[in-house]
């Protein structure tokens, strides 16, 4: 155990009394705070947060405000519910003041110790912030942002947080994983006590009325809605809806929206992905893709380019082709002509062939029928020559009974009587005479 | 005096000339046109990817002022 200090002279000049250890005095105020009157206040919990052993709230309102503590034990026996008592809820309290006097090694704390609590309904807070919600939206002040054009690969981008935060290396590992390595601007203001929010808007405004730079984060590293109630300020939100570069907010609150969230062009859970999404492209992949396309374009240059080559080509060996073409098919042609020559001479030769043929039997036959015609020739003057005519004409006579009928005989033409003779010019009638009768 | 190009701009009319070429159905004109403002607009894209690959450039809002402040009496000066 340590010893002791010997108690040091006073400052010169005072007339204070002391000095006294500072472990003695702080227990007498301990001892002074709990001896006030315990007594009921009012007012809206912020910054709640439970512990294993008790439970921690500020209770605010428009005037001021106090720590309070609470033992869990006391808290759980509430028997409160899920959510019942949340950041903003209007409560009151029992209890009265107490101080940890703290040691060497821990310490000390004021608190205002609760031994009550009853939730008396919706903060007055979260019922202002309700309505400039509906105000801003119904003014149409959550759609300007949303329209403004974000650039896929910002050449300056504009940072508005705190000097001392975590969100400043975030936003730089953001950038870092998108490899991008542009102009960074950087507008430092407090983000979380009430003079935050007038400093912020001065930042954003003076950002943008550079005119270079292409986009502005927003970007505080987390807290409660308490300490994120700057981001709900009236007039930090209507500079946001109506400034003309693209604002990403990015004020690390998870289950509450604050209004900034409304009205900026995004809204980002952490930092990392605010500084990730101002810069959609990532720098390395894009450059790859450059690349690539460059190739793409030089295949298809190269490409078409051989196209034209062949086709040119193509068109000055056509008229050869086309004569050699023109060629083929007239030697074609000739062949087949020839052919057909031959075939039609052949064919011709037959048929004179065979008319020969005809002729040369019909000759034939021709010159039978010449032979017939002399040999009837020689029967005629065969027949002539034994032609009674004939013999009448050189003085011979027929001699015909009445009848007509030839008499041969001196017998016959007595018989007969009356005959008739017949010479070479003319018939006479005769009457047979019989003088040796 | 023609709008400058922005690199998303560049990038999607990209995308199309790609889609053009590799659809086989351009012909021998329109194919080297499409080569042509294809290289161009790589030009752009890559020249903008410069801009922000020489290393980061860290400033306060601060010293931006200033500096275009002195940017400006240059140039008006």
């Amino acid at each position: 155990m340590a010893e002791p200090q010997a108690t040091p002279a006073g400052i010169d000049g005072s007339t204070l009394p002391g000095p006294y250890g500072v472990g003695r005095y702080a227990a007498g105020l301990r001892d002074f705070l709990r001896e006030r009157p315990r007594v009921q206040l009012f007012g809206e919990v912020w910054n709640l947060r439970v512990s294993r052993a008790k439970v921690y709230l500020e209770l605010r309102d428009t005037d001021g405000a106090l720590p309070c503590s609470m033992w869990r034990n006391d808290f759980d026996a509430l028997r409160l519910g899920e959510g019942a008592l949340a950041d903003g809820a209007q409560v009151v309290i029992a209890g009265g003041l107490d101080y940890y006097a703290g040691s060497r090694t821990s310490s000390p704390s004021f608190t205002f110790a609760v031994g009550g609590l009853r939730v008396a309904g919706e903060g007055d807070l979260l019922a202002q912030l309700d309505r400039l919600r509906k105000t801003l939206d119904g003014e149409g002040l959550f759609a300007p942002q949303t329209r403004l054009a974000r650039p896929a690969l910002p050449r300056t981008i504009g940072v508005v947080t705190g000097e001392g935060g975590k969100a400043r290396d975030d936003i730089l590992a953001g950038l870092h994983r998108r490899g991008w390595q542009g102009r960074l601007v950087w507008a430092f203001a407090p983000v979380q006590d009430r003079h935050a929010a007038p400093r912020i808007t001065a930042a954003l405004q003076d950002l943008a009325a550079t005119g270079a730079v292409d986009v502005i984060v927003v970007a505080r590293g987390g807290g409660s809605l308490a300490d994120l109630f700057c981001f709900c300020d009236e007039t930090l939100c209507r500079t946001v809806a109506l400034l003309g570069v693209p604002v990403i907010a990015s004020v690390g609150h998870h289950t509450d929206r604050t209004l900034i969230d409304d009205v900026a062009a995004l809204s980002c859970s952490t930092p990392t992905h605010a500084a990730e999404s101002a810069v959609p492209v990532h720098c390395a992949e894009a450059q790859a893709r450059v690349v690539a396309v460059t190739r793409r374009l030089s295949v298809h240059a190269r490409r078409a380019l051989l196209h034209r080559a062949q086709t040119l080509a193509r068109l000055s060996r056509a008229p050869g082709e086309h004569l050699a073409g023109e060629r083929r098919r007239l030697h074609q042609r000739m062949r087949e002509i020839r052919a057909a020559g031959r075939r039609r001479v052949e064919h011709e030769r037959g048929r004179t062939g065979r008319k020969a043929l005809v002729l040369e039997r019909k000759a034939r036959a021709a010159a039978g029928d010449a032979r017939g015609a002399a040999r009837l020739n020689a029967l005629a003057m065969a027949l002539a020559a034994h032609d009674p005519e004939r013999t009448l004409e050189r003085g011979y006579a027929l001699v015909t009974d009445r009848a007509g009928d030839v008499v041969t005989s001196a017998a016959a033409a007595r018989n007969a009587g009356d005959v008739r003779l017949r010479f070479g010019d003319a018939a006479v009638d005769a009457t047979i005479r019989d003088d040796d009768d | 005096m023609t709008e400058p190009v922005s690199y998303e701009a560049a990038t999607a009319r990209l995308e199309e000339i790609i889609k053009r070429l590799d659809s086989g159905e351009a012909g021998l004109r329109e194919t080297l046109e499409l080569c042509r403002e294809g290289r161009t607009l790589v030009e752009v894209c890559a020249a903008e990817l410069d801009a922000v690959g020489r290393g980061l450039e860290e400033l306060r809002l601060d010293d931006l002022v200033a500096r275009l402040e002195a940017g400006a009496g240059t140039a008006g000066g």
